[in-house]
């Protein structure tokens, strides 16, 4: 290309010349003209066919890194920081002298590529953290808005910074305008706005936790334990310098639960006290009675010895209820099942309580199926539930009152009913009257009793032989007791 | 003439051996198996002391020391409460302000009991029953028993 333009310059030159001394022949009169005309015009021809190859080179150069600037600028500068983005450009030719200017531009544009490239990378990583982020983020707020226990965070300026469901359950508040509520505007729990306003200006040692009484929005007051501590030590920043900067976050426990059970129990130990020291009192004073020969006469001795001896049995079915339970609730429990009869074991429950509904003029009216009623039963244990149901029957039945036992066959299950005049149950004692240590206060003086006698019978017929034991009661005209076995097919064994 | 004690207790085993000791310590006997009963009985003719459980049915031993409280010819009776439960009511409550003359625990001896009720009413042979109730009406009677 370079010998061409040097071509046409030198063909440019010598036409010039060739004209220029062949006009000035002209002029001195040295030539003929015909001949010499026909020189200048061949000059003329060199020069002008030199000057139009020149033309033709340059305007060849100029589309060439025309398109070779406009490829370069078409490019996807998202693509710049490949390495073949810029290989396939139109070349540019050799003798260009727009060559090294177009190098530095592609130079250039190939550096702005690269770091136009790290930065998408960067992006996508940061978006890609960020997804991550908001995905936990949405994870820890369903894990929070999941717990049970109402969770209340303020921030330094007394705003409502967070609270889950259980807390706006609690504090009634309206989800849509929970944050950035004013904490002295909460009602019902000056307790806990005392306490997070005390831990949030560092005045309360972290971690402390303290009970506070709450009123729920229907006005019943719960117990709360609340766990404080400051915000911001639990998202792992540096609290604020200053007193009230900082935010605090509360975790409030429902311990009414927990009160109910350790009352329940303090109510068991003491009536399972009381049941243990009457037959022991018993035995201790004729023991006494005895040793210091108070009795002279064979008879009484004989009367006393009877008593020591039945007050020691006593005892031992009081021990014996309390392990069977013990045993059972804790699934070690050795079961014998066998195929028998119902009504034999009710027959014979009938006949050990009998002496109790005597003592209260109780009339024990046993209306057993005449059919066959089949069950794979442990008969003890079934036959300590029977016991248990008539007992309590006829302890909350008043003297002179009425007890009916009756059995049935129902489809695939046979069904014994014990049914009392007694003094009855409402709805919540009928809820919780299988609750273990669970007494009716207001029928607490009609009989001892160690509550324990209702849920063993419950855990024998249902957890035990998977049947079914539910109450009906009408409070002031009686109980129905009603057990539901699945019937067994074959007599015997 | 012997002192009367009323003893009431809805455990029969209980009574019969209380009735037994001090029946054979040459007191007049008179036995409740609950508080209402004790209460009919006791308004029909007053003892010289009531023996009580604390927990029965009907009306338990705090609710009879009530009402004997409030019943003029009952108002200073001295009374021994028996009780098998731990911890509903100190002993201290129970003598000062119902006034019970000893508080005393399940399983009990029966010696002490007679000691007890002999240390509020006096021996049956003495000469003055009654001679240890208290001055004032509203001053504990006597020490508890543990």
């Amino acid at each position: 290309m370079r010998t061409a333009r040097l071509l046409a310059a030198a063909g440019f030159v010598l036409a010039g010349s060739w004209v220029a001394a062949d006009m000035a022949m002209l002029v001195a009169g040295h030539a003929a003209w015909p001949w010499r005309w026909l020189m200048v015009g061949c000059g003329l021809l060199v020069a002008a066919g030199s000057l139009a190859l020149w033309r033709h080179l340059s305007s060849r150069d100029r589309r060439a890194v025309e398109h070779h600037l406009d490829a370069l600028v078409s490019l996807d500068l998202r693509q710049l920081g490949q390495p073949t983005a810029l290989a396939d450009l139109p070349p540019l030719p050799p003798s260009s002298p727009w060559r090294p200017l177009a190098e530095r531009l592609r130079q250039a544009l190939a550096a702005l590529g690269e770091q136009l490239q790290e930065s998408h990378q960067r992006r996508a990583a940061l978006e890609a953290r960020l997804r991550r982020a908001s995905q936990e983020v949405a994870r820890a707020r369903a894990v929070l808005e999941a717990i049970s226990d109402p969770v209340l965070a303020v921030d330094g300026a007394g705003q409502v910074a967070m609270a889950n469901r259980a807390a706006r359950q609690l504090l009634d508040l309206d989800p849509a305008a929970t944050e950035q509520r004013p904490l002295q505007r909460l009602s019902r729990c000056q307790e806990l706005i005392d306490l997070l306003i005390d831990s949030s200006q560092g005045t309360l040692p972290a971690g402390r936790s303290n009970e506070v009484q709450v009123a729920d929005p229907s006005g019943t007051v719960r117990s709360y334990r609340v766990h404080c501590g400051p915000l911001e030590a639990s998202t792992g920043e540096q609290p604020p310098a200053g007193p009230g900067r900082g935010g605090a976050v509360a975790v409030l426990r429902d311990i009414g639960r927990e009160q109910e059970l350790r009352k329940r129990n303090a109510e068991f130990v003491s009536a399972v006290s009381h049941e243990m020291k009457t037959p022991l009192a018993g035995i201790k004073a004729y023991v006494e009675l005895l040793a210091e020969g108070e009795a002279e006469e064979e008879q009484t001795r004989e009367e006393f010895l009877r008593v020591i001896d039945g007050q020691a049995d006593r005892l031992q079915r009081l021990i014996d209820n309390l392990l069977c339970l013990a045993r059972i609730e804790a699934g070690v429990v050795e079961v014998n099942k066998k195929n028998g009869s119902l009504n034999e074991v009710l027959e014979e429950g009938v006949r050990v309580v009998q002496p109790a509904a005597d003592a209260k003029s109780i009339h024990l009216d046993v209306q057993l199926s005449p059919l066959y009623l089949g069950v794979h039963a442990d008969r003890d244990m079934l036959l300590q539930a029977a016991i248990n149901l008539l007992s309590n029957a006829i302890k909350y039945t008043p003297e002179g009152g009425r007890v009916t036992i009756r059995s049935r066959l129902a489809d695939d299950h046979v069904v014994f009913e014990i049914e009392d005049t007694g003094v009855g149950l409402d709805p919540e004692d009928c809820r919780r009257i299988f609750d273990k240590f669970y007494r009716v206060q207001k029928n607490h003086r009609m009989a001892s009793g160690t509550g324990l006698g209702l849920p063993l019978a419950r855990h024998i017929v249902e957890d035990v032989h998977g049947g079914r034991l539910t109450v009906h009661s009408v409070p002031g005209q009686g109980s129905t007791f009603a057990v539901t076995l699945p019937k067994s097919h074959n007599p015997g064994t | 003439m012997a002192h009367r004690v009323l003893i009431c207790d809805d455990e029969v085993h209980i009574l019969r051996a209380a009735e037994f000791k001090l029946r054979r310590a040459g007191w007049e006997v008179e036995v409740a198996g609950d508080g209402q009963e004790a209460w009919e009985k006791i308004q029909s003719q007053p003892p010289d002391i009531v023996v009580t459980d604390y927990q029965m049915p009907r009306l338990d031993g705090i609710e009879l020391i009530q009402r004997m409280r409030q019943h003029a010819p009952t108002r200073h009776v001295p009374v021994v409460m028996l009780t098998a439960r731990g911890f509903e009511m100190s002993p201290e409550e129970l003598t000062q302000r119902w006034r019970v003359g000893a508080v005393m625990s399940k399983p009990f001896s029966p010696r002490e009991l007679l000691r007890q009720v002999e240390q509020l009413v006096g021996p049956v042979h003495s000469t003055s029953p009654g001679s240890s109730l208290p001055a004032a009406p509203d001053q504990p009677l006597e020490r508890t028993v543990p």
